[in-house]
């Protein structure tokens, strides 16, 4: 197992020893030893299916396993009282509530449920925990609505909340993000992340973002086929080739430096070359995807946002090192490619000594009368080009290119 | 909590809130209350036979149990009277318990097939001629017979709760119990005697009137318990609220909340079952009554409130039954179901909120 040094010295939370789980006679998944350290963020990610939820069911003692045993701070989870239990472990799950006529305190309140006595009276501890609860979570301004008047968002805050307020060592959440907008959902996870961070509770969580896993998670679990395919840090486990098996993708492309997904760029319509540079290629490489062209891009630094745009999309690319000048082969290579095609777009990518040779890309396709699409304005491409800027064909905004280009 | 000063102000609004809460469930309660004993007096001074209200309240107060007045109001009203407030209750709390558990509002003690139980049982005793020698059937022997129904069927789920975890399923399962009951009852039905069958038609439309005293005790000795018993589980049941699976996260254990809740539900439904034969509507519309009256679904406050509450709505439609077109008097089950499914449907209509 990998993990970086500043996580060794920490305490062991949860462990599993030749875990098994599945339901029945029916294995999800199999063959699970692994740690969990406290104050971990834990992503578990996978396809639909793969077991994710099962695996955290397991560990929140709602399924038992099949085979194997889960430690929680030592003792097995099977030991536990529920009393016990319910003091250690919160969850968070996707099943819609509607609880009735009770209110979002109310409803963070039962979260109190282990620590209250026979009748469940809140004494002024446990008032002060859920206010602190719902504070945590933004949601103290909601805390006299009904539960089911909430928005989806509003109701997950409410939902960790009470999770919360059963004071847990470890939380588990079982696709806390999927109904959220992007704003809920960053929102959900930076609290999430405060958890780790300031209470050192450690958060077990699945997720369907890869892009978000990669920039929150301390570990990811990557599930597939009824085993554990990796568990280590996102850097190490979410290689590129790593998440395209992940998800069995032959569509699309992940690329780890940027941390997203591109559709593969499987277009057979027109090729069309695109001298691009300092991510102005990105949002033409994308728009070319869509319309269905195949792409043909270059010369691109390796260091350039454009480089792993038009990597994951899958363009063919002329590329050179990072910070060199373009050699005049890879110039030769472009010209020959570019020979063959009639549409050239000039993405309007900022010149430098570096890359000043795609100039002449352009130039010798306007010389050679191709049809070159600009996104420059008159003005610059005039003090850039000189007067063959006036064959160029100038587009304002990247639509107006596919509109040109289908006509 | 310092870390939390921006927070602080907010903080005591809640608390304030919380309070202001608190006094009006008080002044709720306070009014239920109040229209209980109103009714009761009602129930108490209107009949068949028309008694000056002085002379019920020195009937009352003297407790004179001679005179024919004094015998007609202590020996047959208070009994039936103070039973229809009890049974009310008892319904409701089984319909209350028996949605909670079920998490779906439209059940009711109907649904688990207790109440269709009992009436097999019933049926068997009266059509079948299980009675064979005795003339007359002693309302006792069917009260127990009723209460048997009750219980087997009851037994069954258990049996059934114990194995099958999906709670849908087991409505299911009390839901054809219940349709296999009622098709072996019309079937001893078709092959009865019309004079027997009349008699069970009249039982199973329910009424209150058989009541006296000994059944009243009995009534309330074995219902009080599971009352108080349904009010402790309240904090297991507000869990319940979110579901079995965030209940068991938070330390209940399920299983014998399982067995306790169906315990409960069934015992108290087929308690009231076994004497004043099926009552429907109370169980499944009463909860809803009172959590639309207190605007809110903690069993701490509702267990009590559907006391209240079904045992006005009780006595009030066993006031309408009986002096509606006195001295005929019509079946309580059809008070109840045509004056209050109109009310539920129109309280429901009124709210935002899913219940």
């Amino acid at each position: 197992m990998t993990r970086s040094d500043g996580v060794r010295q920490k305490t062991k939370v949860m462990e599993t020893r030749e875990l098994e789980v599945g339901y029945g006679n029916r294995t999800v998944v199999a063959g699970i030893n692994q740690e969990i350290l406290k104050g971990q963020f834990v992503c578990l990610l996978g396809p639909n299916g793969c077991g994710k939820t099962t695996i955290l069911r397991s560990l929140a003692r709602l399924l038992s396993p099949l085979r194997g045993a889960i430690y929680l701070d030592g003792h097995m989870l099977s030991d536990f009282t529920p009393q016990e239990l319910a003091r250690s472990l919160a969850v968070v799950l996707t099943e819609r509530l509607s609880p009735g006529l009770v209110t979002a305190f109310e409803f963070v309140a039962m979260g109190r449920y282990p620590y209250t006595g026979f009748l469940g009276r809140l004494s002024e501890k446990d008032v002060e925990k859920v206010q602190e609860a719902l504070y945590l979570v933004n949601a103290t301004d909601i805390a006299d609505r009904y539960f089911n008047e909430l928005s989806d968002g509003e109701r997950q805050k409410v939902l960790v909340a009470r999770a919360l307020a059963q004071e847990p060592e470890v939380i588990i959440l079982d696709e806390p993000t999927i109904h959220l907008d992007l704003k809920h959902r960053i929102e959900l996870m930076s609290i999430l992340r405060d958890f780790c961070r300031k209470k050192k509770i450690t958060v077990i969580i699945s997720l369907h973002d890869v892009d978000l896993a990669l920039k929150i998670s301390e570990i990811v679990v990557l599930v597939k086929d009824g085993a554990i395919m990796a568990w280590g840090p996102p850097e190490e486990v979410l290689k590129e080739d790593a998440v395209a098996r992940l998800y069995d993708l032959d569509r699309a492309r992940f690329d780890r430096k940027i941390g997203a997904i591109e559709l593969v760029n499987s277009g057979n319509g027109r090729t069309t070359f695109v001298v691009a540079g300092g991510g102005t290629g990105t949002p033409v490489y994308r728009l070319l995807s869509r319309g269905g062209f195949r792409i043909v891009t270059g010369v691109i630094h390796e260091n350039d946002i454009d480089y792993h745009i038009a990597r994951s999309i899958g363009a063919t690319i002329i590329s050179e090192k990072s910070f060199r000048e373009i050699k005049q082969s890879r110039l030769r290579h472009s010209l020959a490619i570019m020979e063959r095609l009639d549409h050239i777009i000039d993405s309007g990518f900022p010149v430098g000594s570096s890359n000043r040779r795609n100039l002449e890309l352009v130039l010798n396709a306007v010389d050679a009368g191709k049809r070159v699409y600009t996104l420059r304005s008159r003005k610059t491409a005039h003090e850039l080009y000189g007067k063959l800027a006036e064959k160029l064909i100038y587009c304002q905004g990247v639509q107006s290119i596919l509109e040109r280009l289908k006509e | 909590m310092s870390t939390l000063a921006g927070g602080n102000e907010t903080y005591r609004g809640l608390g304030r809130l919380l309070i202001v809460k608190a006094k009006r469930y008080q002044g709720l309660f306070l009014l239920l209350l109040m229209m209980l004993i109103i009714l009761f007096v009602l129930n108490i001074g209107i009949g068949s036979v028309n008694i000056p209200f002085m002379e019920t309240c020195r009937i009352i107060s003297q407790h004179l149990t001679g005179s024919v007045p004094g015998g007609i109001i202590w020996k047959i009203r208070m009994p039936r009277v103070l039973s229809t407030l009890f049974c009310g209750g008892y319904l409701a709390v089984a319909g209350l318990l028996l949605q909670v558990f079920f998490r779906n509002p439209i059940v009711g003690p109907y649904v688990l097939g207790i109440s269709s139980g009992a009436t097999l049982m019933v049926a068997l005793v009266m059509l079948a001629g299980l009675s064979i020698g005795i003339l007359g059937i002693h309302p006792f022997f069917l009260s127990v017979a009723a209460f048997s129904g009750a219980l087997a069927v009851m037994v069954v789920i258990l049996v059934v709760a114990s194995r099958v975890k999906n709670i849908i399923t087991l409505l299911i399962i009390g839901l054809m119990m219940g349709y296999v009951c009622h098709a072996i009852t019309s079937i001893l039905i078709a092959f009865a005697e019309k004079e027997k069958v009349k008699g069970f038609v009249l039982w199973q439309m329910g009424s209150f009137s058989g009541f006296t005293w000994k059944e009243f005790y009995l009534v309330l000795l074995l219902g009080v318990p599971l009352l108080i018993g349904a009010y402790l589980m309240s904090k297991p049941l507000n869990a319940f609220l979110l579901g079995e699976d965030y209940a068991k996260s938070m330390g209940v254990n399920i299983k014998a909340f399982r067995f306790l809740i169906v315990i409960f539900s069934s015992a108290l439904a087929g308690l009231v079952t076994a004497f004043a034969g099926p009552v429907a509507f109370i169980g499944l519309a009463v909860p809803h009554m009172a959590r639309l009256t207190f605007g809110a679904s903690d069993n701490k406050l509702l267990i009590p409130g559907v006391v209240l509450l079904g045992a006005i709505v009780t006595s009030l439609c066993d006031l309408v039954a009986r002096t509606m077109f006195s001295p005929v008097e019509l079946p309580v089950s059809a008070i109840t179901s045509f004056f209050g499914a109109p009310i539920v449907i129109g309280l429901l209509l009124k709210r935002r909120v899913a219940i």
